[in-house]
């Protein structure tokens, strides 16, 4: 995937979250690029670690702040006490409009995550993702077993919230076949 | 005695420093009294002298850290690599940055641990402040041990899935350096952590006390190798855009709860309110010092040529990641191989070399436009492919850094006690521009024709490059 199209396909992705009354800060634009990445196989081609609200991509945060940089993205200012919120400028509209077969291709996988996370707070947003990262880790895991590796992962998430999280994570799973990114590709050839 | 520091060093010691000087002087002088009384002086605290601090302090446990063979090869690493080629004096080395970390990384710790707004730190008792100052300390001084030579000019020669992250890794857990933890009553694994961060830990998820001890020393905000560097590089080079208030910083530096919308917090490092403009000098001298000197197109060009010269000498054109080939190899060896294949065109990378040492670089051709991002973000990288097809890919390089201007959010603590972010106290920091560049150089003996080439085609290649979709 190219430059213009990975940058089109996160714009978009930032508009689908605050669409759907996300906050939109970084963490949030993070943890659904991550399901975008790893669950809807758009190969948006992040490296992940897990971090302190689970799976983070230093790389994407470095893209991030380039897109600031290079007037695409800006900040909005919140009301106190919380953190701000990241929004799209114009010139993001018109760098899509240039890649209308790739924005075609990906949307469907990007608004179903985007519909799936947008009311959800950072809390939420770690355990889901942890128990995605969790569910890649051990392909095949028993809910309860993948439940107890979060635990053990992140000790102050309890076990019934982990096992939630899990479950909401194999729903999704179940939900995305039909959207996943290179579906649509996969029929066309 | 206060008075007569400030005399010699007048605006070098806040007031807190003092009282910690003066309270270290006459401890240490206790000592040395005692064991001069029992005829068994040994000296068991060491001042080093520092352009950026006036003194670095070490005991004799620490010192042997300092002494170990990584430590004391970063004698021979430039910190800014060929950067003396364009500021003659930036040549300054890793081993006194390293020093001068510990340094601003203890004086943080020591400023957070006094001034607890939260317990968030999770760091109780004497036992425990000592062992993570000590941790801390020994950490920031080797966290640059895995550099390869000439320090980031060279990272990309690491072989695929290394860096100096995972080389600092190798040394930190190296025999050698596993026998002084162990004297050291210190946790290799603390070091390791606190000493890379939790980009570049992957064993375990970092705590929150460690994940916030290891900001202090590599935090992208207020870490202490990012103040270190920013006032060591602006001094040696001569460029006084990295200069900023890190006294009044430090002083004013506090863990803080962030809040999030939904609620959740999690401890941060922040800042009194007082602290607000000494951080928004930081962050502005981090971004100067980007653009004007990291960033610098002349300096950029040598490391491009310096990787050239190393892929053809290197071995397989990678460094080696054994701790002994890792030992051995410092810029001397480096900066000797190029002296010789400068002057010897059978040798491997006599044409780099030679650009080097006769300063003979490719010239800047296209440098980052603004417009030309608007109309395409990859425009650097369109001239760069048309460019090579008109002149040769040998003759053409293209360079794209890309750095974050840092976070600039962060949590403020008001003289209320109220907890705001950074970027609703400060228009500056919502307007610190981050740093970008975009460069093509072409071979001196092309520049004229390329200037004339880009003149007629510039607007013609930047459009017609915004393709463009893959299939995938």
């Amino acid at each position: 995937m190219k430059q213009i199209q990975r940058d089109g396909l996160l714009f978009e992705l930032v508009d689908e979250l605050a669409e759907h009354g996300s906050w939109c800060g970084e963490t949030h634009i993070q943890k659904a690029a991550y399901f975008l990445e790893e669950m809807m196989e758009v190969p948006l081609n992040f490296p992940y670690v897990l971090y302190k609200h689970g799976p983070f991509s230093f790389d994407l945060s470095d893209e991030l702040a380039s897109m600031r940089a290079d007037a695409l993205l800006e900040w909005e200012i919140k009301p106190e006490p919380y953190g701000n919120t990241l929004r799209t400028t114009e010139e993001s509209k018109r760098l899509r409009e240039k890649i209308p077969r790739t924005m075609e291709r990906y949307r469907p996988a990007i608004s179903f995550v985007a519909q799936k996370f947008g009311q959800r707070g950072v809390k939420d947003l770690e355990k889901i993702s942890t128990a995605l990262y969790v569910t890649k880790e051990m392909p095949g895991g028993e809910r309860d077993v993948r439940a107890r590796r979060i635990t053990k992962l992140k000790p102050h998430i309890p076990y019934d919230e982990a096992e939630e999280a899990v479950r909401f994570v194999d729903e999704m799973i179940a939900e995305a076949v039909p959207l996943k990114g290179s579906s649509e590709l996969r029929s066309r050839t | 005695m206060s008075n007569a520091y400030q005399k010699i060093y007048p605006n070098r010691f806040s007031t807190h420093t003092l009282r910690k000087v003066n309270k270290q002087v006459s401890f240490f002088g206790e000592r040395l009294l005692e064991k001069k009384v029992r005829g068994t002086a040994k000296k068991n605290n060491h001042e080093i002298r520092d352009p950026m601090y006036a003194f670095v302090h070490m005991d004799s446990n620490e010192r042997e850290v300092l002494n170990s063979a990584p430590v004391q090869r970063l004698r021979h690493i430039h910190q800014l690599a060929l950067t003396h080629l364009v500021y003659p004096g930036a040549t300054h080395r890793r081993f006194e940055h390293s020093l001068g970390v510990m340094e601003l990384a203890t004086r943080i710790y020591d400023i957070v641990i006094e001034n607890r707004y939260t317990d968030a730190l999770g760091i109780d008792g004497d036992y425990e402040k000592e062992y993570y100052r000590r941790v801390l300390r020994m950490a920031a001084l080797v966290h640059d041990i895995g550099h390869a030579p000439f320090s980031h000019a060279s990272e990309d020669l690491f072989p695929p899935g290394w860096d100096h992250e995972a080389m600092t890794l190798r040394l930190i857990e190296s025999e050698e350096m596993g026998r002084i933890w162990k004297r050291l009553k210190i946790q290799t694994d603390d070091i390791a952590k606190l000493a890379v961060g939790p980009k570049h830990y992957k064993k375990e998820i970092l705590s929150n006390t460690e994940a916030i001890l290891s900001e202090i020393i590599t935090g992208d905000t207020f870490g202490a190798d990012r103040m270190d560097y920013l006032l060591r590089d602006s001094h040696h080079s001569g460029v006084a855009y990295g200069r900023f208030d890190h006294y009044r910083l430090i002083e004013t530096l506090r863990v803080l709860p962030k809040t999030y919308e939904d609620g959740s917090m999690e401890p941060a490092l922040g800042v009194e309110s007082g602290g607000l403009q000494s951080a928004e000098a930081l962050l502005l001298a981090r971004y100067f010092m980007f653009s004007q000197l990291y960033f610098h197109p002349v300096r950029r060009i040598y490391d491009i040529h310096l990787k050239e010269f190393l892929q053809a000498w290197l071995e397989g054109g990678h460094f080696p990641t054994d701790v002994d080939g890792h030992l051995t190899l410092t810029d001397n060896e480096v900066m000797s191989a190029i002296w010789k294949a400068s002057r010897d065109p059978e040798l491997p990378g006599h044409d780099a070399a030679e650009r080097i040492v006769k300063r003979n670089h490719y010239r800047a051709l296209y440098t980052r436009n603004p417009n030309d991002v608007l109309k395409n973000r990859e425009a650097g990288l369109a001239i760069y492919t048309a460019a090579c097809e008109r002149f040769g890919e040998e003759n053409v390089h293209h360079d794209r850094p890309r750095k974050s201007a840092g976070r600039v959010m962060f949590p403020v603590l008001e003289q209320d006690e109220r907890i705001v972010s950074s970027l609703s106290k400060s228009d500056n920091l919502q307007h610190i521009p981050e740093v970008a560049a975009d460069t093509v150089y072409i071979n001196p003996e092309l520049l004229d024709a390329g200037r004339e080439w880009l003149k007629e085609n510039r607007e013609s290649v930047i459009e017609s490059a915004v393709e463009l979709e893959d299939e995938r």
